[in-house]
């Protein structure tokens, strides 16, 4: 009984709120994250969308204007590469936000939880004794070959335990509405930053829809990843934690001194730094003082010219060394990209078996592996349907998109995977979700693909999942690529509470 | 605190210090030419020198170019190439902010990022070229905000010395070059025009904002003796070269105590201590007029070289030479 009433009254407000989602134009064959089929606000989410329907186009339209002159003021930048001159862009936010049920957050909280536990475990074996590939779990050798392996990794136990004190597991969500983990970043995932700013613009913009939707907050991220970072470092008694950048010109410069800025820790260059006697020491303007704990967002073969690359003016000489003897804490620790190689992605659920004896909480998505004979024949002969991907690359680059490809474009990539199987896999193209989005030139709401990439932080005392995420939006009519390099632009993520 | 961020923290204070210097030096610069008592290149040319552009300025628009007011307020302005036109000095300071992005408040970097939005703007170029004083005034409003806000919204602490310890050396450096050219200028030309040479020199106190303070302090009669003595000596002024030397004395003694001679920055503080107890007991002879030009040299170059020896101990290395890139992958 409460049940019908429950459902009468949705279509209620959704009667009294057409103006704004009023006309439109659902894609076929995909999920809406806010409305169903019928054009109805879905339940979940009806007290906010009955405040967000009254609003005109016109008051949207303001909004947008608003939020889009703060980040410039603001400063919400990336850097672009390809500009000489360090040309910034504001990262595009669209002004109206994504919603997640609290059930469906309760769903992937937990499969979150218990992927980046089994993650830990498979990255803590491979390092150390390698069980699951004498147990035939793995094929060891599609593990020891990927870029990310480092053999001078092996045996060392890092701080507290953990190797990936960060990750950003993108999920994706497919036409029948199932939550399906799409790739794991566990060595240095960006966009949080973009996570805290986009909420300050969306209270802004809907305070009133903000207000009736109950939402979890975020902005205690900075102060958990501080705390885990903390929790984590071989001094106990007065830790220095530094967020080590590459500078002013990497594209996620804004990030880094977001994150340090708001976790009153120093921003520091590898010029800044220096290693004595195996320990590392900040170059101050009092003389050298001891660093414990370095927040890196370098990658790895950038980390020590010493051990990876020699042409590297972005390392520090000897702080591979420091942090085999236990001197330093990485986070995230080196070595973690053999855990998020996309060759890998296929046996995470069986690492989550094999390691937590418990059947995997969120699906993936069905890949195929070049690397195995017949998975190959079956990609060469079905390009024309599938997403293939190179299991190195990311930001949208080096990919194949099957179904909009063009026949020169498959003849290519053909050719790359016979000569280099291993690194390419293949998935079916899942029809991503979608979600009302403002388009400014037409003056009305649009469906446009999203996913969701949910940050894990974990300490010595386990992983915590922020109740939120970076909803990353493809902008461009009919694309299914996200990353900003590509088109792509971001949502504030509205995770409701109970 | 980290060499590198002291860096930038110093230089920050400088270019945002140079911008409002060079805007303040442009508009006095602007109101002196239009009572037209003075030939064009005795206005403008000054303003070259003050800024140290003579040289490249000859070489790319002539000599007779510094007589032509509106290349020389083009060149100053907006120039890409000078490297003390607003719009580069802006640019400068609003990268070193972005490198110290983390010690700032958002108040002071949103103060920084909105000066150089809107000098990269059209309103800006609107301004420029509809109302030249609105435009000046407008840029010395958005820098005295940042600095102003760097003092309200900001810790109290090693950042903030080393942004102020910017501020007044560069300060310093501009009174005291202002003073020298223009003292240099009437005493080569002679102008022999009571009204031209009144005019001149209240140009110079407007060029430091001096006006209201220097006729405030009553020192009575217009004289050149007076207004240089007002804009190197006085001690309750805040832009004059004793009172800057002093301010950026007392903040390296906070950054690096005197008494705390294990710590690097010892010869910085020696210099600059020495130069500060100079123009304490200095006094300016009433006839010698060449003395004054020999007293702003030794200021200009003992600031130059605090400067200098500043950065070898204090700011640690220069800053990395090559931009670079994909060192974080895109995922």
């Amino acid at each position: 009984m409460s049940q019908i009433a429950f459902q009468s009254s949705a279509v209620e407000i959704a009667a009294r709120s057409v103006r704004l989602f009023d006309g439109y134009p659902f894609l076929g064959d995909t999920y809406d994250e806010l409305l169903a089929p019928d054009g109805a606000p879905r339940p979940a989410f009806h007290r906010a969308m009955e405040v967000i329907g009254r609003k005109s186009p016109d008051e949207v339209r303001r909004c947008q204007a608003l939020v889009d002159r703060a980040l410039l003021s603001r400063g919400v930048t990336f850097s672009v590469y390809s500009d000489s001159r360090g040309t910034e862009k504001i990262f595009p936010f669209d002004v109206l936000p994504r919603m997640v049920s609290a059930q469906d957050w309760r769903h992937i909280r937990t499969g979150l939880e218990q992927r980046v536990r089994a993650l830990e475990l498979f990255l803590a074996d491979v390092y150390t004794s390698g069980r699951i590939f004498a147990e035939n779990r793995i094929p060891a050798e599609v593990v020891l070959a990927s870029r990310g392996y480092l053999a001078q990794v092996g045996g060392v136990r890092p701080w507290g335990g953990v190797r990936i004190h960060v990750a950003g597991i993108d999920l994706i969500r497919d036409s029948a509405g199932t939550w399906r983990v799409l790739e794991d970043n566990l060595r240095t995932p960006s966009g949080v930053s973009y996570v805290l700013e986009n909420r300050v613009m969306a209270k802004r913009a809907f305070p009133a829809a903000f207000d009736r939707a109950r939402v979890h907050p975020v902005e205690d991220y900075s102060a958990r990843l501080g705390d885990a970072l903390r929790s984590v470092s071989p001094e106990t008694q007065a830790p220095n934690v530094v967020l080590l950048t590459p500078g002013p010109y990497n594209s996620a410069f804004f990030e880094h001194a977001f994150l340090a800025r708001t976790m009153g820790i120093d921003l520091v260059q590898a010029s800044d730094l220096f290693v004595d006697d195996d320990r590392v020491w900040l170059r101050t303007t009092r003389g050298p003082a001891p660093v414990h704990v370095i927040y890196r967002r370098i990658d790895d073969a950038f980390l020590d010219p010493e051990v990876f690359r020699p042409d590297s003016l972005l390392g520090v000489r000897g702080l591979f060394r420091a942090w085999q003897k236990g001197n330093v804490a990485l986070a995230n620790a080196p070595g973690n990209g053999i855990a998020d190689d996309k060759a890998v992605y296929p046996y995470v659920p069986e690492m989550i078996r094999f390691y937590l004896s418990e059947e995997p909480i969120l699906e993936q998505v069905p890949t195929f592996l070049c690397a195995r004979d017949d998975d190959r024949a079956f990609v060469i002969d079905h390009l024309h349907e599938l997403v293939v991907k190179a299991v190195d690359e990311a930001g949208g680059y080096g990919m194949l998109m099957g179904p909009d490809s063009t026949a020169e474009q498959r003849d290519e990539f053909r050719q790359r995977i016979r000569a280099d199987p291993r690194r390419y896999i293949a998935q079916k193209r899942i029809e991503l979700s979608s979600c009302p989005t403002w388009d400014g030139n037409r003056g009305c709401l649009v469906p446009r693909r999203v996913d969701l990439r949910p940050y894990v932080v974990s300490s010595r005392s386990g992983p915590w999942v922020l109740p939120g995420g970076l909803t990353r939006v493809a902008l461009v009519e009919g694309s299914y690529v996200v990353n900003s390099s590509q088109g792509g632009g971001s949502k504030d993520t509205w995770v409701l509470k109970v | 605190m980290i060499s590198r961020v002291a860096d930038h923290c110093f230089w920050m204070g400088r270019y945002v210090e140079r911008a409002e210097n060079a805007a303040r030096v442009l508009s006095a610069t602007h109101g002196l030419a239009l009572d037209g008592e003075l030939p064009a290149h005795q206005c403008w040319l000054p303003v070259l020198i003050v800024a140290g552009e003579q040289p490249a300025f000859y070489e790319r628009f002539g000599a007779s170019a510094a007589g032509e007011e509106e290349v020389v307020q083009d060149y100053m302005s907006w120039d890409e190439k000078n490297l003390s036109s607003l719009l580069r000095s802006v640019g400068a300071a609003r990268e070193n902010a972005r490198s110290i992005r983390d010690l700032l408040s958002i108040e002071v970097w949103e103060a920084v990022n909105e000066t150089h939005l809107w000098l990269h703007g059209q309103d800006a170029r609107d301004e420029y070229a509809e109302n030249r004083f609105g435009f000046y005034g407008r840029l010395r409003w958005h820098t005295e905000l940042v600095l102003g806000l760097a003092r309200t919204t900001m810790l109290h602490d090693q950042a903030l010395d080393f942004v102020g310890l910017g501020v007044l050396l560069e300060r310093a450096g501009w009174t005291a070059r202002v003073l020298d050219v223009h003292h240099h200028a009437l005493l080569s030309e002679g102008l022999g025009d009571r009204a031209a040479e009144t005019g001149l020199w209240l140009a110079i106190l407007r060029a430091c904002s001096g006006y209201e303070p220097f006729l405030r302090h009553g020192r009575g009669q217009i004289s050149g003796l007076a207004v240089a003595n007002f804009l190197l000596l006085e001690p309750k002024f805040p832009r004059s070269v004793r009172y800057c030397v002093q301010g950026a004395g007392e903040r390296l003694s906070v950054i690096r105590p005197p008494q705390r001679d294990e710590l690097p920055g010892g010869r910085s503080l020696k210099r600059l201590l020495n130069l500060d107890a100079w123009l304490r007991q200095l006094e300016l002879p009433r006839t010698d007029q060449s003395a004054l030009h020999q007293v702003l040299t030794q200021v200009v170059d003992e600031t130059a070289a605090v400067c200098n020896v500043l950065g070898e101990e204090l700011l640690g290395q220069p800053p990395a030479a090559a931009p670079t890139v994909a060192a974080e992958s895109a995922g």
